[in-house]
Parts: structure tokens; sequence; C-alpha cells
């Protein structure tokens, strides 16, 4: 069992690892399951940021480990509503590195706030998420289709971040945990400075 | 044959469609009430809706309807929420109605229509009460979560097509 863990574990990072660099948001409007599936797997600050959701729910324990992730859909439906009815929000793309740069460190740092502070916090993320995403949702009979897509995405990358965040069962685990944390906050500290 | 093949693909394999009868079968087999007759009513309204059809009345706001729906039972799934059974029969109901609806038969003759209406009418239910059937058996607690989440993307998606619709 715990070998089939480590596994599952080890294929979901080489997964995540081998994710192309490309940012998510590139103005393009196609349709489709897969077109949305694939949207925010080939952003990394999307995918970073969604990841370290989940590790950190793993860090948290129950309920947040599964909390988080069945909320984190809903918050960003909202934010997602706000970016197609237009809704100015300043610094989107700026709020989506700060969230991998800040849940990054909350990882790294092993933070366990109270759940209504983390939940606050992941929720508030996930509206500037869902806005980039409403942005972009392209209209016509595709749409549902590629919002299924994104928002299944979106939660199978939780549950990878959960997938890797299993490994603090272990001690060199919790160690390589924090550190996925650490080099989360630096991709969002990338992102943050323009060097990606 | 091809007709009702062609019916039961509409019937079930439209996103729309797709999202509102998984998220309504999690929704009934969470509250654990009366499945077969939450089945039987779909039946019902699923047959109401094609009586609609055949008065050829101008074009619905069945798609709109029907994401709202799905928006609302996956809330209720998130939640887990347990509805009152009056929510959930008339929810049901209205639901065959609108998917009914939104399946015009596309063929040229009564017959061949008829048998595409029979055929979406199927697949439908099937697919209902096998959802039903999945969401009465997830007894485990990481069952129970699964299908919380399943609910959560259900809504997620919904809400936000919704929006989009509404909005453009």
């Amino acid at each position: 069992m715990r070998a089939t863990i480590v596994r599952l574990a080890s294929a979901v990072m080489a997964f995540v690892v081998a994710t192309a660099p490309a940012l998510a948001h590139t103005g393009e409007g196609t349709g489709g399951f897969l077109a949305g599936l694939m949207h925010p797997v080939f952003g990394p600050d999307h995918v970073v940021a969604m990841v370290a959701v989940g590790l950190w729910g793993v860090f948290l324990g129950a309920p947040a480990i599964w909390m988080l992730p069945v909320v984190f859909p809903l918050v960003m439906a909202f934010g997602g509503v706000l970016g197609i009815l237009g809704v100015p929000i300043p610094g989107v793309e700026t709020g989506i590195a700060s969230s991998a740069v800040v849940l990054g460190l909350m990882v790294a740092l092993a933070a366990r706030p109270p759940l209504w502070a983390a939940a606050v916090l992941v929720g508030a993320f996930a509206i500037f998420h869902g806005y980039a995403h409403g942005k972009e949702l392209p209209d016509g009979a595709n749409a549902i289709a590629y919002s299924v897509g994104f928002v299944i995405a979106t939660g199978l990358l939780h549950l990878c971040g959960i997938a890797f965040g299993l490994l603090t069962r272990w001690p060199f685990g919790k160690l390589a945990v924090r550190a996925a944390g650490g080099a989360i906050a630096a991709t969002g500290v990338a992102y943050l400075g323009g060097l990606v | 044959m091809t007709g009702a093949l062609v019916g039961g693909l509409a019937g079930v394999l439209l996103p729309t469609h797709f999202l509102v009868i998984v998220a309504l079968g999690l929704m009934i087999g969470q509250g654990g009430r009366l499945p077969l007759v939450h089945v039987a009513l779909f039946a019902v309204g699923f047959l109401a809706g094609c009586f609609v059809i055949a008065t050829a009345i101008r074009e619905t706001p069945a798609p709109i309807l029907l994401l709202g729906c799905a928006a609302l039972c996956g809330v209720v799934v998130l939640a887990a929420w347990r509805p009152p059974i009056m929510l959930t029969t008339v929810m049901t109901f209205a639901v065959g109605i609108l998917v009914a609806l939104n399946t015009p038969p596309q063929a040229l003759t009564i017959r061949a229509a008829m048998i595409e209406q029979v055929g979406s009418a199927i697949a439908a239910l099937l697919a209902l009460a096998l959802i039903i059937l999945i969401a009465t058996k997830a007894a485990q607690p990481w069952q129970r979560i699964g299908v919380r989440i399943v609910g959560s993307w259900i809504a997620a998606s919904a809400i936000l097509v919704l929006a989009l619709r509404l909005a453009r």
C-alpha cells in the first residue's frame, strides 16, 4: 500500500514537473472539453497554486484536506462570474502570482492557522484564478464542455497536491513536501518579479 | 434503431444534460429517499415535455433553466444537505420536462421523431438511475467526499456557463 502511494505520488510529481512552461492567460478563446482541461495545466502559475492548495490541505489535516478542494471550485466560479460580467478587479495576475507565494510559504512553513482563516485565504486567491478563467471563457456551444474541462483540471491539480502531500506520513516526506512548498513560493516570486 | 441511438446520445451526451442528470442523481442518491419514485417522476416529466414539444411552441429557455437546475443540485450535493422531499420531486419533474424540451427530435417523420424521443428518454432514465444507485451506495466517508467534490465541480461549471449565457 505504502509502495503504491509512493509510486503514485512520484508519478503525479513527474506529471506536474513535466508540464510545459507557458502562461495560462494568452487571451485565446477556443472551446471544447480538452481545451478547458488543458487550459490550467499549461499555466505554471495556476498549476503551482492549485497543487499548493492540495499540499496545504494535507498539512492542515481533516476536514481541510477535503474542504479546501470542495470549496475552491465554487469560489473560483464566483470569481469567474465577476470576470464574465467584466467587474474590474485590479492586479489579477499579481494576485495569482501572490497566491503561489503565500500558499507555497504556508506549506514550506507547515503553517496551521484556524480552518476559517485558511478557507478565507484560499477563497480570496480562488477569486483571482476564477476571474482570469472567466474572462477567457469561450462563448458558444462548447462553453459547458470547456468549463467542465477546466474545473476538472483544477480539481485534479488539487488531488495531485494531496497525493504528493501524503508523503508527509514519513519524516523524509515531510521535508520533501515542505521543500516543494518552498519551490512553489519561489515560482510565485519569479512570476511577481517578471522573471518568467 | 439508429434513430433511437441518436436520440439516446442526445439525451445523455449533451454537456448540459450530462451535468444536470449527474447532479440530480447525486442529490437524490445523497438524500436516499424514494429513488424509484424519483426515476418515475423523471419519466413522467419527460413525457410531459414531449407533449409540449408536440404542440410546436416557440423556442424555450430550457438550456438556461437546465443550467440553473444543475447549479442548484450541485450546491445541494456539495453542502451534503438533505433537501426536503418536495424540492427533489419538483426538481426531478422539472428536469424531466426540460431535458425533453432541450432535445427536440431532428427526424423528418413523426415515427422517426418518436423513436428518437424514446431513445432519449431511455438513455436519460438509465443514466439517472445509475447515478442514483452510485450515490446511494456511496456510504464510506471518502466516497461521500468524492460525491461532494463532483457536486462542487458541477455547480462551478454550471454557474460559470449560466453567467456567460446571461451576460452575453
